[in-house]
């Protein structure tokens, strides 16, 4: 019995790195990698402002290497995500996890507007401090437990200390993620559509560490 | 004193020198020093992780360091795009990367003892060390004049340096006996090989480097 997913579906032996697919990692993996897929087809939306006082409209422009920039971070944070998904090692998790904070940050850094840009250093500021309780919790389990293979973790307690460290990690690396979009004010025009994916990351991500949190307690 | 022990106290120091490390972050305002500190971080890290002491925990430092290089990497471009556009900067300024004081001054002792360390450890690794001194040196400080023959030259000393490392190897299959010779052959071969390849990317680099502008 592994975790949320109850029903074991099958391991992928790969010499050291076991993989374990249950339904939920599967539903969360195939999530990820589609909406990665629309992310990659989907076209950048173009904000039309009317003009106060007379009948006019405005159309705000948004460069090209802009988009593409974007573009290219929501679909690196997509793969990230998937492989965060579907991975069964806690180091290579951590990995992921970091990969697609980085990734974020590129999709909020993209416009070159002073508050954006400060948004997006505060994240990562927050993002590399958070990378010592992940990693941390990481060695601390590798330490105590002598393995890092949540399929073999299912059967080992860990202490609650590595488990809150974990979170905190996890946290700090994704989870404040939508609140610095929001900061920098992205959700309309300037980052739509590919800023839903800090969204769905951490959506996704989350619910994946509830699942590891349950196999390591 | 026993293994777990230590363990357990390397951990607690490792997390008690990170909790001094998030004070000063706490107290730091200025947005470089800031960075500085993350980097701080991201070493403790890497410190907590040797703290498992497995050849396990050694394979977990190199991705571990990945990422905190890659991040402050990330992150300093980040921080001169803010400055950048705080400051209204054209983006089409005209900077050169080597216009930096330090590397004007450090190349002459950081190359000697980079070649110096790397002639000792020999192999691909020395030779990695060594052409790195040799392209730092080459990039920063040296002004002499590429011709054909002096380009020719490194190609050939190259060359002969592969050869030696080929008739190493052979010789360990040849005359097992003869081993030290071919242990040295090789390895003296392949530092030679390896460090005259990045010498020559140290020539390529300054010639692109320094017509990009600033320093003459």
């Amino acid at each position: 019995m592994i975790g949320l997913g109850e029903s074991l579906i099958g391991l992928i032996k790969l010499g050291d790195i076991v993989l374990y697919l249950t339904p939920t990692t599967l539903t969360l993996f195939l999530i990820a990698v589609g909406f990665t897929v629309v992310m990659a087809l989907s076209r950048p939306e173009t904000q039309v402002e009317l003009v106060f006082g007379m009948d006019g409209y405005k159309k705000s422009e948004i460069p090209m290497g802009e988009i593409k920039f974007r573009r290219y971070m929501a679909i690196v944070c997509g793969v990230a995500t998937a492989g965060t998904m579907i991975t069964g090692d806690i180091f290579d998790f951590a990995l992921f996890v970091t990969l697609a904070g980085i990734a974020d940050v590129g999709i909020v850094a993209a416009t070159k507007k002073p508050q954006v840009l400060d948004a997006a250093y505060q994240y990562g500021m927050t993002l590399m401090i958070a990378g010592l309780p992940l990693f941390g919790a990481a060695a601390l389990i590798l330490g105590t437990t002598g393995t890092l293979s949540l399929h073999e973790l299912d059967t080992i307690r860990v202490s609650g200390v590595v488990a809150v460290l974990f979170i905190l990690g996890v946290l700090g690396e994704i989870g404040v993620a939508p609140f610095y979009a929001a900061k920098a004010r992205l959700f309309r025009a300037l980052g739509a559509p590919y800023i839903i994916m800090i969204h769905v990351s951490t959506l996704l991500i989350i619910v994946r560490t509830v699942e590891i949190i349950v196999t390591l307690l | 004193m026993d293994i777990g022990e230590l363990f357990q106290i390397a951990i607690l120091l490792g997390f008690a020198s990170a909790f001094i490390a998030f004070l000063g972050f706490v107290l730091e305002k200025d947005d470089v020093h800031k960075l500085v500190l993350t980097d701080l971080i991201a070493v403790l890290t890497l410190m907590i992780i040797a703290c498992v002491g497995t050849d396990l925990a050694e394979c977990l430092i190199l991705p571990a360091l990945v990422v905190g290089v890659a991040e402050v990497l990330a992150f300093s471009e980040l921080a001169v795009a803010k400055e950048k556009t705080r400051l209204g900067f054209e983006e089409k300024t005209q900077q050169s990367p080597l216009n930096i004081e330090v590397l004007k001054t450090s190349p002459n002792i950081i190359a000697i003892i980079l070649i110096l360390y790397g002639a000792v450890l020999t192999g691909f690794t020395g030779g990695a060390v060594a052409g790195l001194g040799m392209l730092y040196y080459l990039v920063c400080r040296w002004e002499g004049d590429i011709t054909k023959s002096f380009w020719e030259g490194v190609g050939a000393v190259s060359g002969v340096a592969w050869c030696l490392w080929i008739f190493g190897f052979l010789l360990f299959f040849i005359a097992p006996n003869l081993w030290l010779l071919a242990l040295f052959l090789a390895g003296g071969g392949i530092l030679v090989k390896v460090a005259s390849k990045m010498g020559l990317i140290g020539i390529e680099g300054k010639r692109s480097f320094r017509s990009s502008g600033g320093r003459t």
